[in-house]
């Protein structure tokens, strides 16, 4: 007997979160999940690498700093081969399609603001690139006005972070002539 | 009842105008993020522990337990009107929820949710006064053996639990232990996975990994979607003020999702999914009449709502019991406030409550409070939580992002900081594209160099004898606990599909 399939199908959607895999998987090999696994694996390497370069230490209990990365490394190991195994049969949920553009739009304002960061134009200036790109990454594409409101919304957190937490902040010509302005 | 000469010491110190004003903040704060989908109560600690180290410890956590406890208020909101939960404790909720608010009756379910949640939280913080000090009896015997074996146990809950493949939870709790390792070994001064970059010797700030996996992440992985950001949300519709005849449907689920939220808190299996989830589908079950009715038809019943609202604010404070008592986080929030503890350089545990008494009570004091303000906050004042719904999407995130970097900046004074925010950000992005849970991971990053502590301090107090782990029969039955709650329910489903198999051909 198969059952109800309408009480079938209520039961599924109530399936307690750890009652089973996250989900049904795409069956089809996954190249990307590959890549996680040698990752993984690559991770392990640099653990071992560095613990191995530990000088030894002859105390009255040798257990010493590279025990836990030894453990680490091992267990890390053990999850790239179950990783792998997942990927080459399939077992990863099918994924929605990335938008690269959004993406990139997001990670290129962080490193931008990086950049500005270290480049001494100040948190303002680097913060407002930052909401103005990432403003554009879920889809305002207003640049100018998002650069806008951006400015507005770091001048405000500047002043309240900087004169009412006294958290210093990276400071260019903007924020030294605000510091003049209210000496 | 020392306990309660404690609480009233305690209320002392919670309602000094400072502290007052932070609880109120931290509801407010809390109630926001919950109502934004997307943002949990997690997230907004993590973006506010670089830069509540001005505010002083007991001010802080007053803040962060204010978040905790609003964001699961806010979060039935945009269940309710939007029918996106914001954050997965309001997941049940949505499901009854939308369903009212379609029908026009949006305002019952708000209220029906707010009264509950003020009803889970006000009985599940007495059941954490009065549980606590018993706790804590029982945790000053604990060992290092003890202690490690809790720590196993936490880190084998959170991999099994969360997110739901246990071999991508396993593997994000790996990560977060290398994170932990990173920079210098407090037993010895040993320099690990530095590679000779001085800001990584001292060990990577929390606040980096929770901000980058959690916010950057998170945002990363919204912004990576084809969806578009600009949905609508139904308007209230109807009266939050619920009269007799819905008080008396609600009551009872209030009382069973508060027990079921309380008892479920504490455990090591990930904060308010469980206990919701049972709680609705034990109201689903018990439905008689025009709740049956309703629950059948798709109609929203109001009891779908109660349950679940009760139970996951009760579970806000069980989880509080192991995380004061044992220092043990069973959730997201509660591992971003152990990171906010150890920022003021404080360990929660049993000397948490000898030591810093004052702050423990305090804490728990204001609690009751930030639960009366967020009953004031939540009915009359509910339509201004609804327009917060109305900021547009894309301003929204670009804000929590210059939130985020300037709160790493700030604390840390160098744009290097911001370059492994960047990396975990990606880490973060890729795990959550991939399904790895992101809880294990900071769970792991946290607990992970106190563990490896316990662990070395054991053996060398035992000369090398690892047998110790397992001499203890506390340890030994915590071992057990772990190993059942990572097995136990996969062999359930196992034997259930084996029955309904053999149901099947019979």
């Amino acid at each position: 007997m198969s059952g109800d399939p309408k009480n079938q199908a209520a039961e599924e959607d109530l399936r307690l979160p750890f009652d089973d895999e996250a989900g049904q998987g795409t069956g089809k090999r996954d190249l990307a999940g590959l890549v996680i696994a040698v990752a993984l694996f690559g991770l392990a390497m640099v653990i071992v690498n560095d613990a191995s370069g530990y000088p030894i230490r002859r105390s009255y209990a040798q257990f010493g700093p590279e025990i836990v990365p030894y453990l680490v490394a091992a267990g890390i190991s053990v999850m790239a081969v179950i990783t792998a195994i997942m990927a080459w049969r399939g077992a990863f949920e099918a994924r929605d399609p990335l938008n690269l553009g959004a993406l990139s739009w997001l990670v290129g304002g962080i490193v931008i603001e990086i950049f500005m960061l270290y480049g001494g134009t100040g948190f303002i200036a680097g913060s407002a690139v930052l909401f103005a790109f990432a403003a554009r990454a879920f889809g305002q594409a207003t640049l100018l006005l998002n650069l806008a409101i951006g400015a507005v919304l770091s001048t405000l957190l500047y002043l309240l972070f900087r004169y009412g937490l006294g958290l210093s902040l990276p400071a260019g010509p903007v924020e030294r002539a605000i510091d003049l302005l209210l000496r | 009842m020392d306990t309660f000469i404690l609480l009233f010491e305690g209320l002392a110190t919670a309602t000094q105008p400072s502290n007052l004003m932070f609880a109120l903040l931290g509801v407010m704060l809390g109630t926001a993020v919950g109502v934004m989908p997307g943002i949990g109560p997690a997230l907004t600690v993590a973006l506010l522990l670089p830069v509540s180290l001005s505010f002083g410890a007991t001010g802080s956590m007053i803040m962060f337990a204010g978040i905790y406890y609003g964001g699961m208020y806010g979060g039935a909101i945009s269940s309710i009107l939007l029918n996106t939960p914001g954050e997965t404790a309001s997941i049940m909720t949505a499901l009854e929820g939308n369903r009212m608010a379609k029908r026009g009756r949006g305002g019952k379910a708000l209220g029906a949710a707010a009264f509950g949640s003020f009803f889970g939280g006000m009985f599940a913080t007495l059941g954490l006064a009065v549980v606590a000090p018993f706790m804590v009896m029982v945790a000053l015997s604990f060992g290092t053996a003890e202690y490690f074996a809790l720590m196993v146990l936490s880190f084998m809950t959170v991999s099994a639990a969360f997110g739901g493949s246990m071999s991508r939870g396993l593997t994000a709790l790996f990560i977060g232990l290398t994170i932990g390792i990173v920079g210098t070994d407090k037993l010895t001064g040993q320099v690990r996975l530095a590679f000779g970059i001085p800001e990584m010797s001292d060990n990577i700030s929390i606040a980096i990994v929770a901000v980058g996996l959690f916010a950057i992440g998170e945002t990363m992985y919204l912004a990576s979607q084809y969806v578009n950001h600009k949905e609508k949300a139904q308007a209230v519709s109807g009266s939050v003020w619920l009269n007799w005849g819905d008080f008396k449907r609600c009551i009872r689920p209030y009382i069973r999702g508060t027990g079921l939220g309380f008892l479920f808190g504490p455990l090591p299996t990930g904060g308010a999914e469980i206990p919701t989830f049972l709680s609705y589908t034990t109201e689903k079950r018990l439905a008689k009449g025009e709740a049956r009715r309703e629950f059948d038809e798709g109609l929203g019943a109001i009891e779908g709502v109660a349950g679940p609202e009760a139970a996951n604010n009760a579970s806000a404070a069980g989880t509080l019991i192991p995380l004061l008592t044992l220092g043990l986080p069973t959730s997201a929030t509660a591992a971003m406030m152990l990171a906010g503890f150890q920022q003021y350089g404080l360990q929660p545990g049993p000397l948490l409550f000898t030591n810093n008494a004052e702050l423990v009570w305090g804490l728990v004091a204001s609690l009751f409070i930030a639960n009366l303000m967020l009953l004031v906050l939540n009915v009359p004042f509910i339509g201004i939580w609804v327009k917060l719904l109305m900021i547009p999407r894309p301003w929204l995130y670009a804000g929590i992002l210059c939130f985020a970097t300037l709160g790493i900046v700030g604390a840390q004074g160098s744009p290097f900081a911001l370059i492994l925010l960047l990396g975990f950000g990606l880490i973060g992005f890729v795990m959550r594209r991939f399904g790895y849970p992101l809880a294990p991971a900071l769970v792991g990053a946290i607990l992970g160099p106190l563990a490896e502590e316990q662990l070395r301090r054991g053996l060398m107090i035992n000369q090398g004898d690892w047998m110790f782990l397992i001499e203890s029969r506390i340890s030994l039955a915590i071992y057990t606990i772990a190993l059942l709650s990572v097995f136990g329910p996969r062999l359930w489903a196992l034997l259930r599909n084996a029955t309904r198999r053999a149901g099947r051909t019979a």
